[in-house]
Formats: structure tokens, C-alpha cells, sequence
């Protein structure tokens, strides 16, 4: 793998970025400024964008697809929900509209505590770690891998879908949680709290990418690509793949849950439509169209994917499905690698690494 | 019923003999009549004669009946000397030949109380005369008010005579309800008898009612029959209620089994999960529908034969569909089956779109043809229903058709071959491209055949597919690759799990403990149960 310093294209991705990040406060009150839409909507691309990336490491580099990553970043959606409720409800005494749907007088003993953000998130990474190793190592350890570890994945968070749909567990069932009015101590919906949020989803997304990028470059990196290309090989050679892929995926896990505390603040609401297969799937897709293997494939793909969808969702939200499926089809039959292949093409100037995803193929289930 | 009453009944009963019959009792009718025009008292007895002759009187003499509880009751009754006038036909009350009220006719004034007794001998007199199913019905609601009032027999008599097969069954748990609440104990007694052979819900609330009487605390003999026909209730509702979660998860297990068959064979053959096997059942369901809607414009005589005459068009269709996913897509993608996964999703998405752009987002409306609706009641609240018989059946023989194409013939003989060995197979001059188009046509084809046989039991719409894919899924992943005895085992297996768990702890925790389960088993198994025998990759 090239030297990150010699890695034009990440470099520009995370110069553009820090930009972004910087450009968004600095131009406010100026005639440039952009508006609270627009800001907004690059905050919750970003969100996306570290969402693609979590999954992109398993897949890309691990050959592991799950079909299940909205599990984890739905836990850290509700979890970032349940601390924005409990703080809105210290600090202004409004009682959630869920609680009153249900008739309780009183929050349900677990959210105890979840008033304070270092709590809460401690649960989250707790939890996310708990499910993500418990799971893991289950499924690695019988080694179910390929198809049936996706299709199992996508049954996991289906599951969950069904168990969050419920009323009465506590979480809002079907019409989920909203209404959050403080963060921090300060109101949300202002100007400033949406800037805020949106440069701390680009921060994130940045320190995550240099963070996969030293990862991947590393010589664990280098044991991840030969896991994903010939696992045997690495088990004959003396590795213990199974500790290493528990990591990843762990890891993995723990990006997501990340992308869900920076999504959900942003879009002000949570519900268990979060956790629908569907949007799983779509994960998979961004990092599919992007460029599987390449770190920022995978945040191009979740950014230019979700920008199409959002500009659809306004003008013909209908036609949405039939061009994801378009590009799906395009994708997986033209151009194996995503845009990257484009790339090949002479479009753009050649990047990334020599040998990709899908040059190798995968291992047969 | 009062003590009063007793003679009168007796006498009613003496004047109810065969010489009545003929309609030689002028006497008789002549008195009732004279009562009818009495006090109160009188009037009362009347209405009372008049009940008895509704539980067991010829029809003439009902008929004769029925006009003078209804001119009381409308103060259309001319009394005078000789007898009273019907006013309304102007015939002479007794004999029915037509005369004039004299002048200072009076007509007679109905108490409160005899005002119900009026109103019940009319209803009694109008369910056994009236022609007419609407009046009928009317009359037996009036009846239910006081069900413990009726004459014996008069219940008994009208559902013998009822033609109508829905007021019949009223008619009969309203004697039931009039059994139990009879006077006599040895009648309650043996109506309890006669309720607890035909368990149910129903009979349960009628016979638990009976604890709180104060004949159960009294008579011991009642106690004990209340007690004994209380559990011979519940346990027939138990084993009906057993028996119906046993045949609701053998018909869901058959839906299951027909969508995972057909992922399971490609599975095996290609390594490739279609996730767009949900919308070939949906497409399949779609399809039996337009045959129905195509034979109510060209054939309507053939309309209740749509499900079957749907069978060739469901499998063609959906068959087709796959052969063309095969052909266009996941040839390509044969090294890549995760990407395959992407792909097949790409195509559930278009055609659950597609089929909600041309036909709406709402449930179809499908016909229920005679052989696929109703059902035998069996025990309990179990009844046997004629659609999940037939979804079973449709099962059983997708399952035996789909055994000797896999085991009989040339096709299932390559297919098996390319299973257990793509680079031989094709080695000894197998075409496994082919094979894999035949099989990815076969597997669609049996998911159009999902589609057809759950329309009759589950709401037909662009996302029905969803509701059974994860679940087939697991069928896949429990059952093993390729094995068509995994997968009914697995089918079974997860389809009766469901339904068992459902009605203790809810639709969700069953999908949750069926899932941990799966993965719990793969620990144990990670071939699945049915596992065919090789080196393990």
C-alpha cells in the first residue's frame, strides 16, 4: 500500500473535508453563509459517510459483508436519543410525547443516569461491544461466513426491527423518540447548534478516515487484506484469524454506533424504521458504488448516493427506488469496483491501491 | 315458570291431543278466546295457552294462533258478546268466518306484565308461522330478551322446522342458554350434559355463569354436573386449541417450506441467495389474480377454478422471471456471490416498485372459491379451514413434484451433480450453465407457486414478500444446502416454533427466540441440519 503522504486521493478527500468543516462556521454572517438546510444536510451526509466507512473496513477489507449494520448504528441512534430526551427533560421538565402515549408517570428504571452524556455514551460503546463480540465471535468462532453471515445479519436486524416496533419496551415503539429541545445545555434547531453538529460529523468523519487509513496501512492491515483473500493460507501460516476478525468487526460495530449519535441530534428524530433491512442493504450499496476496498470510495459513494436521494426526495421521490436499482445493476455488472473503475477510465486520474476488491474475488462460501 | 301455570299447561297439553288435530275443538278455542276478552288474570292465562300451543301445536292450529296474540297486542280485538272479532281481517275470532264486531264491542287493555307475556307468545307463535327469515329473526330476538320464561319445546320444535341454516344455530344456543336456566334441575342438568359435548369458548362463558347460580351452592348433584361439564370444556378447548396451533404452523411450515425450497436448491447450486424471492412469491400471488380477473371477463363459469387453472400461468411467469435473472445478472457474478446479494436486492426494489406503480399499494381482493372456504369444526375452537388444507396440500405435492424432478430426472440428476461438483460436472460434458439457468427457473417457479397458494390466507400486496423472506431465509441457513429434506425439516421446524411461541409471548419474541436459536444450532451444525457430506470449506 502506498505511503498515506503519497495517497493523493485521501489526501484530497480529507483536505476537502477540513475545509468544509472550517468553511461552515467561518462563513456564517457573511453573504456566503450557507443555509441551515444545506448545512444540515452536509452534517447528516457526513453521518452517513462514517457509516460507509465502518462497513467498508469489514467488507472491503475483511470480505465480511453484513447485511446488518443499521443494528449498530440505530444503538447509537437510540442511545444519543434517550440522553437527549432525559437532558431536555432536566432542563426544561418537558415530559416525552412517548411516555404520555403510553401513560407512565415516570421514565422506566434503565434510562436512569442517561441525563449525562459521558454515561450515556459509555453504555452505548458497552453495549455496541457486547452485541457486536457476542455475536461475532459466534458466528466467526463456527466460521459462518460470506452469504449465510450476511443473510443472518439481515435477520438480526430485522429482529431487532420487529422487538423496537413494540410499544412497550420503552424506546418509543413504532412512532420512535423526538422532541429533543437541549443538548449540552444548549437549545437545539438554532443556527448555531446546527453548525456545530454538522463540523463535528466532518471532524468525525475525518479523524476516522485518517484513523482507517492508518489502520488499513498498517501490518494489520496488511493481515486484514490476506484474511479477505485467502484465509486458509493465514490460518496454515499460524494467524489466528478469529481474534483478528473479532477486532474489525468490533471495531466496525463501534464506527457505526458512532455515525448514529451524530446522525440522529441532526435529524432530530428516531425510529425503528432505522433498523429496516432496507436500509441496511443500502450501506452496502454506497460502499458498493463508491468503490469497495477504498476508504474513500466508500465516502464518495455514501456522499454522492445520499445526495442524489436527497435532491430525489424533493423532485420525484418516486423514480428514487428504480434509479437505486439502476445503479445497483450498473455497478455490480459494469463496473465491479465502483468509480473506481471510472477512475480507470481515464475520467479521473488514476488512484489507491494497485490490487482491489473485486480483482480477487471472493472466497466461495 | 310460576306455579299457576302448571294446570294450565297441563290442560294445554290435554287439548294439544289428535282430536285437536283435526280441528274439531271449537270449545276450546272458544274459551281461549273468552279469556283473551277476560281481566287481567284471564288475559294472562291466555297468553300463557297461547305460548304452549306455539312449543307444540300443529301448524294449523298456530296458525289459527298467531292473528290473535298479534291483535292483542296491536288492540285490534273487538270484544263483544258472542266472542271477539278480528278487526283487522274482520273474521270472527274463533271460527275465521267473516262477521261484524257488535256495536258496543270493547277492545280488551293489556297490563304491563301481560303486555311481555303478549309480546313473547306473538314472537313464540311468529318463529314457528312466519315465512318470512326477516320476521323470523326479529321474532327470536324478542325471545332471547327472557330465555328463561319459554315453554319447553318450543325451541327445540322451531330449529327442527328452521330452514335457515344461520337463525337454526341461534335458535339452538338460545335453547341452550333456555335449558340451562330451566326450571327443573334434572333438565339443567342434562342441558349441561348436552353442551359440554360441544366444547367451546362460548359454552364455557354459558356453563362458568352457572357457577354463580344459586343452585350450584344449593343442589350438589347440579355442582357436580357444572364442575364436570366445566372440564370436560376446557379440556376440549385445550386439545382444540393445541390442534389449531399444530395445523396453523403446518400451513405457515408449507408457505415456508414452497419460498425456501427454491432458495435452498440455488443456494446449493450457485452459492447465491436471490433476495428477490420475496417478490417472486409476491409476483406469483399477482399473477393468480390477474388469471381471476382475466377469467371473470372471458369465463365466468370457470371463475372458482381460478386457483388451479392460476398453477401453469403463476409457475410460467415467475419461472420466466428467474431464467431472465439468471441469464441477464448473476451469470456474471458467480465469483462474486456477496455482490450477487446486492444485485438480487436491486431486483426485489424494481419489482416491488414496478408492481406498486401499475396496480396501487392497496390488498387485492381475491374470490374464495367453495373448495377453498369454511372448514369442519372439530373440537374446541379448532375448526379444520379448507384454505390452509389447501395450502398444505398444494405443499405436499410442490414437495413430492420437486423430489422427482430432483431425484428422477435428467435435470435433477445434473443439477445434483453440479452441486456436489461444478469443475467435474462440467468436465464430463454437463452444460452447468444451462443447469443453472433450468435451476434458477425451477427455484422462481416455486415461488410463484408460494404466492398462489398463500392468497387465499394472507393479504396480497407489493410487500408481502418481506414478511416470509427472512423467515425462508433461516430455512436455508437451518436446513443446509441443497437438501430437500433439510428444508422440510427446517420449514417445519421453524413454522411450528413460531406459531407455538406466538400466543405465549407475542409475534416479535418468537422471530427473536427462533433467530437466537439458528445461531445457538449453527454453533452445533454450520452445514445446517441436513449437510451434505465433504470437506469443509
Amino acid at each position: 500500500m502506498t505511503r498515506w503522504t503519497a495517497d493523493r486521493p485521501f489526501l484530497a478527500v480529507l483536505a476537502l473535508l477540513l475545509a468544509t468543516a472550517a468553511a461552515l462556521p467561518l462563513l456564517a454572517g457573511t453573504p456566503l453563509e450557507m443555509s441551515r438546510y444545506l448545512a444540515n444536510a452536509i452534517g447528516q451526509l457526513a453521518a452517513f459517510a462514517v457509516l460507509a466507512l465502518s462497513l467498508d473496513l469489514i467488507w472491503g477489507y475483511l470480505g465480511i459483508l453484513s447485511l446488518g449494520h443499521g443494528l449498530f448504528f440505530a444503538l447509537g441512534g437510540y442511545v444519543v436519543a434517550m440522553y437527549l430526551l432525559k437532558h431536555s427533560f432536566e432542563v426544561t421538565g418537558t415530559v416525552p410525547d412517548f411516555l404520555q402515549f403510553m401513560g407512565w408517570k415516570d421514565f422506566p428504571f434503565y434510562w436512569a443516569g442517561f441525563g449525562a452524556f459521558p454515561y450515556a455514551l459509555a453504555v452505548a460503546v458497552v453495549l455496541t461491544t457486547l452485541v457486536a463480540g457476542l455475536f461475532g465471535y459466534v458466528s466467526f468462532r463456527s466460521r459462518v461466513g460470506g452469504v449465510y453471515f450476511a443473510i443472518i445479519t439481515q435477520a438480526l436486524v430485522y429482529v431487532a426491527m420487529l422487538l423496537m416496533f413494540r410499544n412497550d419496551t420503552g424506546f418509543g415503539g413504532n412512532n420512535g423518540m423526538t422532541g429533543f429541545s437541549v443538548m449540552f445545555g444548549w437549545p437545539m434547531g438554532t443556527s448555531g447548534m446546527i453548525t456545530g453538529l454538522a463540523v463535528a460529523s466532518l471532524l468525525v468523519l475525518a479523524l476516522v478516515l485518517a484513523g482507517c487509513r492508518w489502520l488499513v496501512g498498517s501490518r494489520f492491515g496488511a493481515l486484514m487484506l490476506a484474511t479477505r483473500d485467502d484465509e486458509t493460507r493465514l490460518r496454515t501460516l499460524g494467524y489466528e484469524t478469529l481474534r483478528l476478525k473479532l477486532a474489525v468487526w468490533c471495531l466496525s460495530a463501534l464506527i457505526a454506533m458512532v455515525a448514529g449519535m451524530l446522525y440522529v441530534p441532526q435529524v432530530g428524530i428516531i425510529n425503528p424504521r432505522l433498523l429496516s433491512p432496507e436500509l441496511s442493504l443500502e450501506i452496502a450499496v454506497w460502499v458498493a458504488i463508491g468503490g469497495r476496498g477504498h476508504l474513500v470510495g466508500a465516502v464518495v459513494g455514501a456522499l454522492l448516493v445520499n445526495a442524489i436521494k436527497f435532491w430525489l426526495s424533493f423532485a420525484a421521490p418516486e423514480v428514487w427506488p428504480f434509479i437505486l436499482s439502476g445503479l445497483i445493476v450498473l455497478v455490480v455488472l459494469v463496473f465491479p469496483n465502483g468509480l473506481i473503475d471510472l477512475a480507470r477510465l481515464r475520467l479521473v486520474r488514476p488512484m489507491g491501491p494497485r490490487r482491489l476488491a473485486a480483482d480477487v474475488g471472493e472466497a466461495r462460501p | 315458570m310460576t306455579l299457576w301455570r302448571l294446570p294450565l299447561l297441563i290442560a294445554g297439553l290435554l287439548i294439544a291431543a289428535p282430536a285437536c288435530a283435526a280441528g274439531a275443538e271449537p270449545a276450546a278455542r272458544a274459551a281461549l278466546v273468552e279469556k283473551l276478552c277476560g281481566n287481567a288474570g284471564q288475559m294472562g292465562e291466555a297468553a300463557a295457552a297461547l305460548s304452549t300451543l306455539a312449543a307444540s301445536g300443529t301448524p294449523e292450529e298456530i296458525g289459527w294462533a298467531a292473528p290473535l296474540a298479534r291483535a292483542a297486542l296491536d288492540k285490534t280485538l273487538a270484544c263483544d258478546d258472542t266472542g271477539a272479532v278480528l278487526a283487522a281481517t274482520g273474521t270472527d275470532a274463533v271460527t275465521r268466518a267473516p262477521r261484524a264486531p257488535a256495536p258496543d264491542a270493547r277492545t280488551p287493555v293489556l297490563s304491563l306484565k301481560n303486555r311481555a307475556v303478549f309480546e313473547q307468545a306473538d314472537a313464540a307463535l311468529a318463529l314457528r308461522s312466519a315465512a318470512d327469515p326477516a320476521t323470523r329473526t326479529a321474532a327470536l330476538a324478542t325471545l332471547e330478551r327472557r330465555p328463561a320464561a319459554l315453554p319447553e319445546g318450543l325451541l327445540e320444535a322451531a330449529a327442527q322446522g328452521e330452514t335457515d341454516p344461520g337463525l337454526r344455530t341461534r335458535i339452538e344456543t338460545l335453547a341452550q342458554t333456555a335449558a340451562l336456566n330451566a326450571a327443573d334441575p334434572a333438565a339443567r342438568i342434562r342441558a349441561i350434559g348436552r353442551i359440554a359435548e360441544h366444547p367451546s369458548r362460548r359454552a364455557l362463558t354459558q356453563v362458568e355463569a352457572l357457577a354463580k347460580d344459586p343452585a350450584y351452592a344449593a343442589d350438589p348433584a347440579f355442582r357436580q354436573a357444572v364442575d364436570a361439564g366445566l372440564a370436560t370444556i376446557r379440556r376440549g378447548i385445550a386439545l382444540g386449541d393445541a390442534l389449531a396451533t399444530l395445523y396453523n404452523g403446518l400451513s405457515f411450515a408449507s408457505i415456508l417450506f414452497m419460498a425456501a425450497i427454491g432458495l435452498a436448491i440455488i443456494f446449493g447450486l450457485m452459492g447465491v441467495i436471490n433476495l428477490a424471492q420475496g417478490e417472486l412469491i409476491m409476483i406469483g400471488a399477482y399473477v393468480t389474480w390477474l388469471v381471476q380477473q382475466g377469467l371473470r371477463q372471458a369465463a365466468p363459469a370457470l371463475l372458482d377454478w381460478y386457483l388451479v387453472l392460476a398453477i401453469p400461468v403463476a409457475f410460467l411467469v415467475t419461472a420466466g422471471i428467474g431464467i431472465a435473472l439468471e441469464a441477464l445478472l448473476l451469470r456474471h457474478l458467480y465469483r462474486r456471490p456477496l455482490m450477487s446479494l446486492l444485485a438480487t436486492w436491486a431486483v426485489s426494489l424494481f419489482l416491488v416498485n414496478t408492481v406498486r406503480v401499475v396496480f396501487g399499494t392497496q390488498n387485492l381482493q381475491f374470490e374464495t372459491p367453495f373448495y377453498v372456504s369454511g372448514g369442519v369444526p372439530v373440537i374446541g375452537d379448532f375448526i379444520f379451514t379448507w384454505n390452509r388444507m389447501f395450502a398444505i396440500l398444494f405443499a405436499a405435492v410442490t414437495l413430492l413434484v420437486t423430489w422427482a424432478t430432483v431425484r428422477k430426472t435428467p435435470l435433477g440428476l445434473n443439477i445434483r451433480a453440479v452441486t456436489q461438483n461444478r469443475d467435474m460436472a462440467a468436465c464430463i460434458g454437463i452444460p452447468t450453465r444451462r443447469v443453472d439457468m433450468m435451476a434458477f427457473g425451477l427455484g422462481s417457479g416455486l415461488a410463484g407457486l408460494a404466492g398462489l397458494a398463500l392468497s387465499p390466507i394472507y393479504s396480497v400486496n407489493p410487500q408481502m414478500g418481506q414478511n416470509f423472506i427472512i423467515d425462508s431465509f433461516m430455512v436455508v441457513v437451518l436446513g443446509g444446502v441443497g437438501t430437500i429434506a433439510g428444508t422440510v425439516v427446517a420449514a417445519l421446524g421453524i413454522g411450528q416454533i413460531n406459531v407455538l411461541i406466538e400466543p405465549l409471548w407475542g409475534a416479535v419474541a418468537a422471530k427473536v427466540i427462533v433467530l437466537l436459536m439458528i445461531i445457538a444450532f449453527l454453533q452445533w451444525r454450520p452445514e445446517g441440519l441436513f449437510a451434505v457430506k465433504g470437506r469443509r470449506k
